[in-house]
This record gives structure tokens, sequence and C-alpha cells, in this order.
């Protein structure tokens, strides 16, 4: 499995894209989650600056990197599609890899970017946390990383399904891009019941929307709880692991 | 036990196409084994299922007698249709990668370079590459791990003159290493000089097989002249043994049956009242026979 690893880092190693995608997540995270805490209001009274408190500040990090978690998951894209267009996954199965390993490399390729964006959170944390003024518990709510964690795996395992689906990375990308906007749409059709639990709906809302001290939000009576999205969202992303190797496993290799 | 590929009863389907039709072989060790065919006749479909990336709709395959797993391919150096790297990494880097792949030694790297001829652009990257030394590295890569038996489909494809010579003498000294070689492709030539084996195909079918003497230069062809080609052409026809007669300007050219001979032919004539101006014998070019086998 390190074999694997080890592998896949050496293919990405030199690759711009990789750079690029990562500078830009590493770049703007903590310069937008550093900006929104300068926001000063005047004809609203909020302290913009607590959000970097304890412990609100895991739910507010995690929300503000979820939304770059879709360049992670794009970067994933690019990575599978390019196995084909390059044809280096046909070279791999020649070479004597088999379809498993192939999608377990992908699988450990996305662990460990997850990993990485995850770490570089709580780095991120450790520091503005620390930095504006500890009164809290850090440890209260560090549970939004693993829930993060979940997330971005959860992007990563939609891109991987898309890429082995599609193949071509262009195509690939808009249908990935646009898969959020895609699923609401289908949320209409779809019973009121149902429209929760779909795997985008689950996998975004795992970092909700973070509710600033001194606003009162009406609580949304049929949110689902936290936990139960956390483990509908590793249903799903098994769910796309697996229907990726089948996929792959289907098809020959072209 | 000698056996290193056996194919049996593989059949391969795309769409309406019937890619392969029950093709059965048997590739022995040392043997260097050449699939020789017309464009589409079935050669890189029959190398892409023996390779693991095509699923056979019917029969099966073994290496050295075994149920084909990944591990048999990773002894195995192949080449099938064109060089698939990764552009944006050097020579160096893509053979490291294809090394951890096939879990042999990274050691093993600079010797296949230096045997390519390609040691000198070692740290520039695939996209720099000519055609040509594309195909060089994608032969270095197969020789990795220095591996028993190679499986190259067209491994000429895309040389210039010199750079074909080359190819063909790595594949020569390979061969005269003992290793097995089973090599795709449509270049009678090419598969003249390398090869000791040749199987032919002709749209999935498989025609005939066996040693290379014996597939492609089995038969002499008779040249044959008289004063009234028309009635020499009705005679001949009813002669016993006689095959394929053919027009060649004022002459017929024919096959004997294995057995008769110029003298019998000429008594032939001679009793049907023909007496023929001339009767030679021309050792049939490969070519010849190899374009009327895949008629």
């Amino acid at each position: 499995m390190l074999n694997l690893l080890k592998i896949e880092y050496e293919k990405i190693i030199t690759y711009s894209t990789f750079w690029v995608i990562f500078g830009l997540f590493f770049f703007f995270t903590p310069l937008v989650f550093y900006g929104l805490g300068q926001i000063k209001l005047d004809s609203f009274p909020i302290d913009f600056t607590t959000i970097y408190h304890f412990p609100d500040i895991w739910n507010n990090i995690t929300y503000v990197a979820s939304w770059f978690n879709l360049l992670i998951g794009m970067l994933l894209v690019i990575l599978v599609c390019n196995e084909f267009s390059f044809k280096t996954f046909r070279q791999h199965v020649i070479d004597g890899q088999s379809k498993s390993d192939f999608i377990l490399s992908k699988i450990l390729l996305s662990s460990s970017f997850s990993f990485l964006t995850t770490f570089y959170l709580f780095l991120i944390v450790g520091f503005l946390g620390f930095v504006s003024g500890n009164d809290g518990s850090f440890l209260t709510d560090i549970k939004y990383l693993l829930i993060y964690f979940v997330q971005s795996l959860g992007y990563m395992s939609l891109g991987l399904i898309i890429a082995v689906t599609i193949r071509s990375s262009a195509l690939a990308i808009i249908i990935f891009t646009f898969s959020i906007f895609f699923e609401s749409i289908l949320s209409y059709f779809v019973p009121d019941a149902i429209a929760p639990f779909l795997p985008l709906e689950i996998i975004s809302n795992l970092t909700p929307v973070p509710t600033p001290k001194g606003i009162q939000v009406p609580v949304l009576a049929e949110a689902i709880p936290l936990n139960t999205s956390l483990m509908i969202a590793v249903i799903y992303i098994l769910a796309f692991w697996g229907i990726s190797f089948l996929i792959l496993n289907y098809k020959d290799v072209k | 036990m000698n056996e290193i590929l056996s194919v049996n009863n593989v059949s391969k389907r795309y769409g309406n196409v019937n890619a392969l039709n029950s093709i059965s072989l048997q590739i022995n060790k040392g043997e260097i084994y050449g699939i020789l065919g017309p464009n589409g006749s079935g050669k890189t479909t029959t190398l892409g299922i023996i390779l693991g990336v095509l699923n056979p709709d019917r029969g099966s395959y073994s290496w050295n007698g075994n149920t084909p797993t990944k591990y048999d391919r990773k002894k195995i150096g192949s080449l099938l249709e064109t060089p698939n790297f990764y552009p944006y990494l050097s020579a160096r880097q893509n053979l490291s990668i294809a090394c951890k792949v096939k879990e042999v030694s990274e050691g093993d790297v600079d010797r296949v370079l230096s045997k390519l001829d390609l040691l000198n652009r070692a740290d520039s990257k695939f996209k720099t590459f000519s055609l040509g030394m594309k195909q060089r590295l994608a032969i270095a890569s197969a020789l990795l791990g220095n591996p028993e038996t190679l499986v190259l489909d067209e491994p000429t494809n895309g040389l210039d003159p010199q750079g074909i010579a080359e190819i063909r003498n790595v594949i020569l000294d390979l061969a005269n290493e003992g290793k097995t070689i089973i090599m795709a492709s449509h270049i009678l030539d090419e598969v003249e000089k390398i090869c000791s084996h040749v199987a032919i195909l002709k749209l999935g079918n498989l025609l005939t097989y066996g040693p290379i003497e014996s597939v492609l230069n089995n038969q002499e062809q008779v040249v044959v002249a008289s004063e009234n080609l028309v009635l020499l052409e009705r005679t001949l026809s009813q002669i016993d043994g006689v095959s394929r007669i053919q027009k060649n300007g004022d002459k017929l050219s024919l096959i004997l049956a294995s057995g008769k001979d110029s003298t019998y032919l000429n008594k032939a004539l001679f009793e049907k009242g023909i007496v023929a101006s001339e009767i030679s014998i021309r050792k049939t070019d490969l070519e010849s026979n190899f374009l009327e086998l895949i008629k």
C-alpha cells in the first residue's frame, strides 16, 4: 500500500497543476478566513473577530475551507482523468497493476490530500485561535476537523466516480463543478423526505453555515443531526469508491 | 514445462465486429513468435487480451500453465500500441515509476536507457521526445527487470531506417539470450528477419501458424510456358496435383503438390500432347506466399 502511495506522489511531485491548486488552497483559506474577521459594519452590531474564538473557530474555519475543498476535488478529477488521457492507467495494468490497485491508489491519494488540508486547518486554528486570545477550550468542537476530513474525502470520492466514468478531463471537471447545481434541480423532483439525504446535500451540510454570536437564528427543526450526516456521508463515500471500482472493472482498459 | 503462453479458443467482439474468432495459440520457451497480419486483423486485440487490458468474451489464456494474475504481467516486458508515459516527467522519472509498478530494482533504469541509446536524454521531459525516441523509451521500459518474456506490439513503429535496424538488433540480442518474444507486426520483412515462428491472422481468424519456414516457404512455384497459353492453362487444370494457376505475362505460374516435381509435370503435359517451351522452378518469395495466404 505504501508502494502505491509512493508511486502516486512520484507522479505529481513535479506536476505544476498539483502545486497551483494546493498553493491556491494554502494561500486563500487563511487569507479569506482572516479577512472575514476584519469586517466592520456600522449598522450591524457584530464583532467579527469573535470568529477566531474557541470553540466556534472550528466550525468557522471548516466552513470557509469547505469552499476550497471543491478545488481539491477538482484536482483529483484532473489527476484521475490524466491517467486515461496519457493512457498510463493502461500501461500500469500492462506492467502488472490490477484495477483494484488503481482505485486503491486513488483512495490513498485522496486520503492523503484530506489529511494534508485538515492538518493545515489545524495549524491555522492553532495560530489564529491562540493569537486572538484563547477564552474557550481548545479541544471543544475539534470534531469539526474530523467532519471536514470526511467532507473533503466526500468531494474527492464524487470526483473519482465522475472521472472514471467520463474519462475526459474537460467534461469531467464541468460535470463535477455543476454537480451541486444538478443535484439541487434534482431535489425539486424527489419527495421532500428524501431531498436532504441526497449525497451532495449531505456532504456539503457537514460544514454548516456558522451562526454568528448575537443573532437570533430560527433553528430548523427538520435539520439532520451532524452525527447522522457524518455516518451517511461515510456510507456515500464507500459506495462511490465501490461503484468506481465496478465501473472500471466492467469496462475494457482503453 | 516449456510452454510459456497458451491461448485457448479466445473470441472478442466490438459491437458488430468480430475482432477475434476462437483463436488458439501455444508459445514455447525461447521462441520468437511473430503475429503477422494486415491492419485490423486482431493482432493488438490478441496482445491486449494476454496482457489483461481486454476481457475476452469467450475462451481463456494462461501464462506458464497457470491462471493469469497481475504478478505474471510484472515479469513480462510489454509494449502495447503506443508508448504511454507522463508527458511532464523525464524519461528517468517515468521509468522509475514503471520500476515501482513492476516491483523491480530502480538500478536497472540506466542500463535500459543506455541499451536504447537514451542516456543523454534521460532527464529531458517525455513530451520533448521525438516519435522514435518515445518508441525507444517504451522498449526500454519493457526491458526493465530483464524479463524472460517480452510482448512487443509493432516495436519498430515510428522509427527511421537506422532506428529500425537498431531495434532489430536489440530484439535479436534478446533472442540470443534465450528469451521468449511475442511480437506483432504487419511488416513481413521484419517478421522474416527476426522470428522463428509465425501465426497469421486475418479479420480475427487464425489462418495458419508454425515455424516460419513451413508457414511461409513450404511451396515451390513452377513457371510454365508454351505456344498456346489458353490450351496450356486448360490442360494444366486437368493435371492432378496442380493448383493456383496464374497468368504471369506470357507464362503461367502454378504450385505443385508436394511429392510432384517438374519431371512429373513435363510428362503429364507431354501425354496430353503439349510441348512446354519452358518449365522452371522458382522459390517463392515470402511476400507472395503471405499475400496468397491472406487473400
